[in-house]
């Protein structure tokens, strides 16, 4: 059995609440928020019997009650939750972006591999059924050479467009990532070649772009495109991605999913979604990984590749030029 | 006034079709409108035997006269318009020579793979003050509603626009297939011999990526919704799935950022994808993020969906239905020439696709953004 820390509960914490019957091999038993109230009220519905305001209380008052930390913290404390957990012993699954710059990732994977722990991305969208459905038909050949990813992420920002708020990190290293991930994945390889545009839609005086568009290139004539819009108005958000192989397509497309509900004017669609069966299959790889004391199936090599271009990515994007890949390293060319 | 009664008793218009070489969409589409009639068809004498067997059949289609001279037909046709549709490098030529003649001109696509040729159509339409339409398929019933929204202002400014744009049909061998010793396969050979399924779209000597024969389409979609030209692309091209793209060094895949003018930016995908690829002709959207919303539009909508047993399997499965692309381009030219107004796409716009075109194969080619000339 798994022991389970929690470190972070706020908006996403919820996602881990239906899996608690489903996971045989773990169990939440303890939880971590600075806002104690917030803390005990995820606690109770984990089951878990240990709660604190910071992590490093955690460890110094019952660092014996798990054995592995989930960080769903806010980037800014990452990479010191991840060295205090490693430093204890404790596995880690951490919320993309492992980092916000390819050293702080380094210096992640480095203290989890001195102490001898696993350490996973959460990169949920690899395990939604979509994409796993799409990465089986890659991964069998049946779509032939991968030649082209096409992803359209369009979400609204929290609070609406006018409250809309930059939280001050590079929509790239904080959104667009995980479409880039994607790509990687999909392409099992690095792109050689990174163009970025992006464009400040709902205000002005938004530090960064709220839209970004990502252009990958990748060996042997492949390509991604992506684009990550956080302008929608409040409500649903749209998700597309499609690949195109040398003997095949997929697509998985919110539009193909699209019910119909009649209630008089305009019939509205309404999305067949996939829940949330891709938190729990991301959960049961972790703790399967270290059960079986293996790589988990997104390392934390593969969280610094896409952190590495995301990076570039941003770099393109104040550049307006395109970034090439040149020895492990990218430069603006 | 509505648009089908604003052609009731209006002048007809007699054409010149100068040259038909390709599955003849075009000269069948303008004669699908009661207010022009094909008159005659044209060529050069010096066009090779199978461009005259291909023009004296859709003469005889049509039960009009093919001349092999086409300043002749020209002046003894008493013709008012022009419809070219020859191989691709020749649909600039032809078109100066109509304007010159004081015809107006439909033209096929591409307008050329030669900015210069464009520069000589756009300079001839405008001397002469002649009309002139590049053919496109922005009246496609999904086309027309994106429009409305976009016009109805549902979605606010729009800011961002992409389109994708796959035909999923075949091209000859598959890329890998030519075995050692084989000759690299004749670029117009092989559009003459795909003339039978139509997948002929860039006939002509010169050799053309899809970027070039098809990339009007989705970029006078773009440009028609946005009303904003190209400024600088950033693509990737590759020949990823035919033998002919990779002995004649085209693409046949391509992903192109745009970057627009007022700050809009978008993104192509284009590819010939194979017919295994997609039920249909291809999967053909276009996402337009605006400031209040957004919207996604399948291009090929309305549909029905047929199956049936021993379906042929390159039959397409979904069917479209209530298709007025052709009339409606053809009301949109009759009311430029009625009005002296422009036409969906005008030389002008034409030209600016075909530089956006080049650009984005330079891109492709060097792995740097491209200024649009």
């Amino acid at each position: 059995m798994i022991r389970l820390a929690l470190v972070g509960c706020g908006p996403g914490a919820s996602a881990y609440f239906p899996f608690l019957s489903r996971l045989p091999n773990a169990r939440f038993t303890a939880v971590v928020d600075a806002e104690r109230e917030r803390a005990v009220h995820v606690g109770r519905t984990l089951d878990a019997t240990v709660d604190a305001d910071s992590l490093q209380q955690l460890l110094s008052r019952a660092a014996d009650a798990f054995d592995a930390v989930i960080l769903h913290d806010d980037h800014g404390h990452r990479q010191q939750h991840i060295e205090l957990a490693a430093g204890a012993g404790k596995h880690v699954l951490v919320r993309t972006p492992l980092a916000l710059s390819t050293s702080a990732a380094d210096g992640a994977i480095a203290a989890c591999a001195a102490a001898g722990v696993r350490l996973m991305v959460g990169q949920a969208l690899r395990f939604l059924p979509s994409h796993q459905t799409v990465k089986d038909s890659v991964a069998a050949g049946k779509l032939g050479a991968a030649g082209l990813v096409r992803i359209h992420r369009w979400e609204c920002p929290e609070g609406g467009l006018t409250l809309a708020q930059d939280t001050g990190e590079s929509p790239l290293l904080s959104r667009a990532i995980r479409e880039i991930d994607l790509a990687n994945w999909l392409f099992e390889t690095l792109p050689t070649e990174v163009y970025s545009v992006g464009r400040r839609e709902s205000s002005d005086n938004l530090p960064h772009p709220d839209y970004v568009q990502v252009h990958l290139g990748f060996p042997d004539g492949g390509m991604a495109i992506i684009d990550d819009s956080q302008t929608l108005p409040q409500g649903g958000d749209y998700y597309s991605l499609s690949v195109i192989g040398s003997t095949g397509a997929a697509y998985a497309d919110d539009h193909h999913n699209m019910n119909l509900l009649y209630r008089g004017g305009t019939p509205t669609a309404i999305r067949s979604g996939e829940g949330l069966e891709h938190i729990r299959a991301q959960l049961a790889e972790f703790v399967a990984s270290i059960q079986e004391e293996r790589e988990p199936a997104v390392s934390g090599s593969e969280g610094r590749q896409a952190v590495l271009v995301a990076e570039a990515a941003d770099a393109s994007l104040q550049a307006g030029r395109a970034a090439r890949l040149v020895g492990g390293r990218y430069e603006l060319v | 006034m509505s648009l089908s009664e604003r052609s009731v008793d209006q002048k007809t218009f007699r054409c010149a079709v100068l040259s038909v070489v390709k599955h003849a969409y075009v000269p069948l589409g303008v004669a699908a409108h009661p207010r022009f009639e094909p008159v005659v068809v044209a060529d050069d004498p010096a066009e090779p035997g199978w461009v005259h067997e291909r023009n004296e059949e859709f003469a005889a289609q049509l039960g009009i006269p093919y001349v092999r001279d086409v300043e002749r037909a020209l002046a003894d046709y008493d013709a008012q318009v022009a419809v070219v549709s020859s191989q691709a490098e020749r649909h600039c030529d032809l078109s100066v020579r109509a304007a010159n003649a004081g015809l107006h001109v439909i033209q096929d696509k591409p307008m050329s793979t030669n900015i210069a040729e464009c520069d000589r159509v756009v300079e001839a339409v405008e001397k002469n003050g002649v009309q002139f339409l590049l053919w496109n398929r922005n009246f496609l019933p999904s086309v027309i509603q994106a429009r409305e929204q976009i016009v109805s202002g549902a979605i606010g400014v729009p800011y961002a626009v992409h389109v994708d744009f796959y035909f999923s049909k075949d091209s000859g061998p598959p890329k890998g297939s030519r075995q050692l010793g084989d000759p690299p396969i004749d670029w117009l050979t092989r559009q003459i011999e795909a003339h039978s399924d139509g997948s002929d779209g860039g006939v002509g000597k010169e050799p053309m990526g899809e970027l070039e024969v098809e990339g009007i389409y989705p970029l006078g979609y773009i440009r028609m919704l946005t009303g904003a030209g190209v400024t600088r692309v950033f693509a990737r091209t590759a020949a990823h799935f035919h033998q002919v793209n990779v002995d004649n060094d085209i693409e046949d895949l391509a992903t192109v950022t745009l970057e627009m003018e007022r700050g809009l930016l978008g993104s192509l995908c284009i590819g010939r994808i194979g017919a295994a690829s997609h039920p249909d002709i291809g999967e053909i959207k276009i996402h337009v993020l605006g400031s209040k919303g957004a919207l996604v539009i399948t291009e090929a909508r309305p549909e029905v969906a047929i199956y049936y047993r021993d379906q042929p399997p390159k039959e397409f499965r979904d069917v479209r239905i209530a298709n007025q692309n052709d009339f409606l381009l053809m009301e949109d030219f009759a009311h430029a020439l009625d009005t002296a107004g422009e036409t969906i796409l005008n030389a002008r716009i034409g030209r600016d696709i075909c530089a956006t075109v080049l650009a984005a194969v330079e891109s492709g080619r060097t792995g740097r953004p491209v200024d649009v000339e």
